[in-house]
């Protein structure tokens, strides 16, 4: 029981905010993340709502600490392979895949990127743009060191060993391609899980054309295009076109009746994204299609009240399995049940699909390598029997955010912090 | 003694180098006129914050005997930091050493070489006229007491007691009733996912009363609290037999807990004592009591018409358990074989993964869901309008409201005794809402619960095990509290005993010393947010980090 060191998976807000904390009380915290950057799903935000605080400004401080605090080992790029032993005595065995840039040596200057010759999407920013081989997924990304990623870099791939193209624009000599993927091997006393969500994959909802019409939207979708470091430095164009959209609608519980439950964070994060639209374009015509607004915060119905006198006008529809959408030249149409239960239509520009939190596609590799449970919904099951757990089945491991279930930043970060008491109480 | 400054040019790779003549800047600032007394020691590095630059500061702070630091470089969200702790390494106090940020606010900012050069030697000007103003700060240790006052003895105190006691830290929990268990002994069980009913709780107070390192206090009010994290001065009134009681305790938790909002406040509903109106918690308590649902005069129920959402527009928000509970009543009463059961809602607020399940099961079984826009009840009889547009009259044995959860009565004296920021509908504020929130305005004081906020039983819980988090890292056994620096002080000659600034203070670190008849900051408590100066009439109050004198050098130059 003696053992300081505690793992914490997923740095988004849930994972940063008890890797700092356990580091306040001095213990050691090995940071595992899945992707090259910390701060998680939030950072895709511009804003978070009720109040609008910058997302950046909130988070990127929380990850500068991450970066400087001693006590944190911030593994990026890595997953946890294979966890055995017991609550106070965990072995883990984690995989962590070769970056080649010598992080101390890179100063994040960019100069890298130009001159790679491979063109891919980039998946963070919802492939709503191109990336190169070696890259950040956006700018501002911390940490602000970029990654050669092996699958796609010809001289990794084998494709054309001679090219040293990012080699030669680096004024730091940072680049080391003789680093190699490493399984790291260490003991910990506890582990907290804050691996997060994804969104319902709206494809498989036909009815909806997401993927068949080009301006069908996801909600992740719009934040990055809302983002100003995002593809569009934050200008509303619709896909393949410099045309602003004058009539958007947000459609919200796409996928509660698939998945089973309300995700209690869609109606306000579409409120928010009327009131970015009604911002940035005043002219527009915005419209809510919503079935029940779910507003679980003091703050939040005063929020989404503003939002439905000032940007966007709010219409009930009585049966959400019923819409449909097609195209109708450039617009798209929507076809939908109204409160007076009949079929109504509605034609705009552009249509965002606020869909449900979903566990992410590696869970169940999450969840073998813990050797913990999963709910029926498939998401990490805590102690049913004990209101408020976090406890999983396997004690001396934990959850943390939408790893357990969807919720907002807030609640993500009580459960870290719920999470983080339940990890000092093993150690004594 | 000469002044000794060293100057440090960070090159920041490309960055900043490519942007400005860095050699022109060093030579210009060898030769500034205002400082040809002071021994200037000015170099150039590649990048100040890797290891190699942070060892050459270092070295350079030690090997000159350097007085004062600049460090011409990014953004002090950057690097303020680690230069700092390269100052906390050597004999140099770190508060006589300044950031200059030549990145983002130059370099990256102004395309034309010569500008930037100009307004870079502009800016490092400036900070070496501050610096010179600067004062070595010395960090303070406090001893601090690890225990901890719960108030309130619901589930959310209870939970947090639980979750701190320990043979270090004693809990004094403090339950204004006769007895534990707040409002949650009022409900006859727990949603289904909550896990089994009452047993949760009789389970929870068993635990808490035998626990050796948690005292409970019932019956007892607190008196007076003061303060700061590590040091409440606390009073307590226990009003059985033992009296005022004194005690000591580092940090605090508030669990008050909520009140339900009068639904005969509304315009629209008016019903008195004999009608078969009940709210939520009447009919938890009927049925706690006897087992069953009746009418009040003791007959049978054949139909029920649940309402949700009763003040939610008059409170201003929702309040995020009715939609719940009120399945869960509606659970109940088809248990008990009543077959006509009408929910009207507004919205559906389901926010927990397997409460729409739920939802969804006791429709099943029978219960029809309405949207509505508005109801009135008067006496018995109860109309609404559809969202459809109708006006409908429903006829129904029992009527059951689930109004808004509204702050507890004692929300606001807590808030007095210890000064706490209270948001607009009364509730305990945040000290953030998205990434602090049980913290509050004053360190080492949580709130938890529905004192907070609206939220349920689970809720609660979480928010509890969550300030036990903040507590165990926050408040260790046998280590010291160090406050921040850079605090207010009052320059007592100046100060003329208005008062205008124990008013502004958000913290209350100020205090007014009756015999001087002047302002006195608690530099353990003040946190250097600067707003007593702003407000300070007479000039009085300065920041030890950011005096007049510092910032007017500093502006003097930069305006140039």
């Amino acid at each position: 029981m003696n053992n300081e060191k505690v793992l914490v998976i997923g740095s988004g807000v849930a994972g940063m905010d008890a890797s700092l904390m356990l580091s306040k009380a001095g213990k050691k915290v090995i940071l595992v993340e899945k992707l090259a950057l910390t701060g998680g799903k939030t950072i895709k935000n511009e804003e978070t709502y009720p109040n609008l605080d910058c997302s950046t400004c909130l988070v990127a401080p929380i990850q500068q600490e991450i970066l400087q605090d001693a006590n944190i080992d911030l593994l990026t790029l890595s997953t946890v392979e294979k966890v055995t032993g017991d609550e106070g005595n965990f072995k883990v065995t984690i995989n962590k895949t070769a970056r080649y840039i010598n992080a101390e040596a890179c100063l994040g200057c960019h100069m890298c990127y130009e001159p790679c010759p491979v063109v891919i999407k980039n998946e963070w920013e919802e492939n709503l743009i191109d990336r190169k081989a070696v890259y950040i997924p956006c700018s501002g990304a911390l940490p602000n060191v970029p990654r050669v990623e092996a699958e796609h870099c010809l001289r990794l791939n084998g494709q054309d060993e001679s090219c040293s193209k990012c080699i030669d624009a680096c004024m730091f000599a940072a680049f080391d391609f003789s680093q190699k993927d490493e399984k790291i091997e260490i003991e910990v006393s506890g582990i907290i899980v804050a691996t997060g969500y994804e969104l319902f994959d709206v494809s498989t909802i036909e009815e909806l054309g997401y993927g068949k019409f080009k301006c069908v939207y996801t909600a992740l979708e719009f934040e990055r295009l809302f983002a100003s470091n995002g593809p569009t430095e934050g200008a509303l164009t619709l896909r393949d076109s410099d045309k602003t959209p004058e009539s958007v609608a947000i459609v919200h519980c796409v996928g509660r009746d698939k998945v089973g439950y309300c995700s209690s964070v869609c109606c306000m994060s579409s409120s928010k994204h009327a009131h970015f639209i009604k911002h940035k374009l005043p002219e527009a015509k915005i419209y809510n299609i919503y079935s029940d607004l779910c507003l679980p915060d003091k703050t939040y119905q005063k929020f989404n009240t503003k939002v439905k006198e000032e940007s966007s006008e709010f219409i009930f529809q009585t049966d959400r399995n019923k819409m449909k959408v097609s195209e109708d030249g450039d617009k798209i149409l929507i076809t939908y049940i109204n409160n007076e239960e009949k079929e109504s239509k509605l034609s705009v520009d552009m249509l965002i699909l606020a869909s449900s939190f979903v566990p992410p596609k590696d869970i169940e590799e999450i969840t073998n390598a813990l050797d913990i449970e999963r709910d029926e919904f498939g998401f990490i099951a805590v102690e049913p029997h004990k209101i408020g757990s976090v406890e999983t089945s396997r004690p001396g491991i934990f959850v943390a955010g939408c790893a357990e279930g969807p919720k907002d930043i807030q609640r993500s970060v009580l459960q870290a912090e719920a999470a983080v008491a339940g990890i000092l109480s093993i150690q004594e | 003694m000469t002044e000794k400054i060293g100057i440090y040019l960070c090159e920041c790779g490309p960055n900043i180098a490519s942007k400005i003549d860095l050699d022109k800047v060093a030579d210009e600032l060898s030769r500034l006129e205002d400082f040809k007394d002071k021994e200037l020691i000015i170099k150039k590095h590649k990048l100040l914050c890797s290891v190699g630059g942070k060892k050459f500061l270092e070295d350079e702070i030690n090997e000159n005997k350097l007085t004062h630091m600049v460090c011409a470089a990014c953004s002090p969200r950057d690097h303020d930091a680690t230069f700092i702790n390269v100052c906390k390494k050597t004999q140099l106090n770190p508060y006589l050493y300044t950031i200059i940020n030549i990145r983002e606010q130059v370099a990256w900012i102004i395309p034309d070489m010569e500008e930037a050069t100009k307004k870079a030697i502009n800016y490092i000007h400036a900070g070496m006229n501050r610096v010179l103003y600067q004062s070595p700060l010395e960090e303070k240790q406090l001893d601090s007491n690890p225990d901890v006052l719960v108030i309130g003895g619901g589930m959310a105190g209870m939970e947090a007691a639980l979750s701190v006691a320990s043979k270090e830290r004693m809990v004094f929990l403090v339950e204004k009733s006769e007895q534990l268990g707040g409002h949650a002994s009022d409900l006859f069980g727990l949603l289904p996912m909550q896990g089994e009913t009452l047993t949760s709780l009789q389970r929870m107070i068993a635990e808490v009363k035998k626990n050796h390192y948690i005292k409970v206090f019932t019956n007892t009010e607190v008196e007076r609290i003061v303060g700061f994290m590590g040091n409440f001065e606390v009073t307590l009134n226990a009003k059985n037999n033992d009296g005022i009681l004194e005690l000591l305790a580092g940090a605090v938790v508030v669990a008050t807990g909520f009140d339900l909002f009068d639904p005969n406040k509304l315009d629209n509903v008016n019903y008195t004592a004999e009608n078969n109106v009940f709210n939520a918690l009447e009919l938890e308590a009927m049925i706690n009591e006897k087992k069953k649902v009746a009418l009040r005069s003791g007959e049978e129920v054949n139909s029920v018409v649940l309402i949700h959402c009763v003040g939610r527009d008059e409170v201003g928000y929702c309040s995020k358990i009715c939609c719940n509970y009120s399945f869960k009543i509606s659970n109940y009463l088809q248990k008990q074989g009543i077959k006509k059961i009408t929910h009207l809602v507004k919205d559906l607020c389901l926010p927990n993964k397997t409460s729409q399940k739920f939802c969804n099961s006791v429709v099943d079984n029978g219960a029809e869901i309405v949207y509505i826009d508005e109801f009135k009840i008067d006496g018995q009889k109860l109309t609404y309008k559809s969202r459809k547009g109708e006006e409908i009259v429903l006829d129904a044995d029992m009527i059951v409201l689930a109004p808004s959860t509204v702050p507890g009565k004692s929300t606001n004296e807590i808030s007095k005794l210890l000064n706490l920021d209270l948001d607009e509908m009364g509730f305990f504020n945040e000290a953030h809402m998205k990434i602090n929130p049980v913290s509050t305005n004053i360190d080492g004081v949580f709130a938890v619960g529905t004192a907070h906020g609206p939220g349920s039983i689970t809720d609660a819980v979480i928010q509890s095990k969550a300030a036990g988090g903040k507590i165990l890292t926050q408040l260790i056994p046998g280590q010291k509290i160090v406050p921040e620096v850079k605090v207010s002080e009052v320059l007592e000659a100046y100060c003329t005993g208005c008062k205008t600034c124990l008013q502004v203070c958000k913290f209350d670190s100020i205090y007014f010393d009756d015999e001087k008849g002047i302002s006195v900051v608690n530099e353990a408590i003040c946190r250097g947010c600067g707003n007593c100066i702003g407000s300070c009439p007479s000039g009085s109050i300065r920041s030890k980090h950011f005096t007049n004198p510092q910032l007017y050098q500093e502006v003097k130059e930069a305006l140039r």
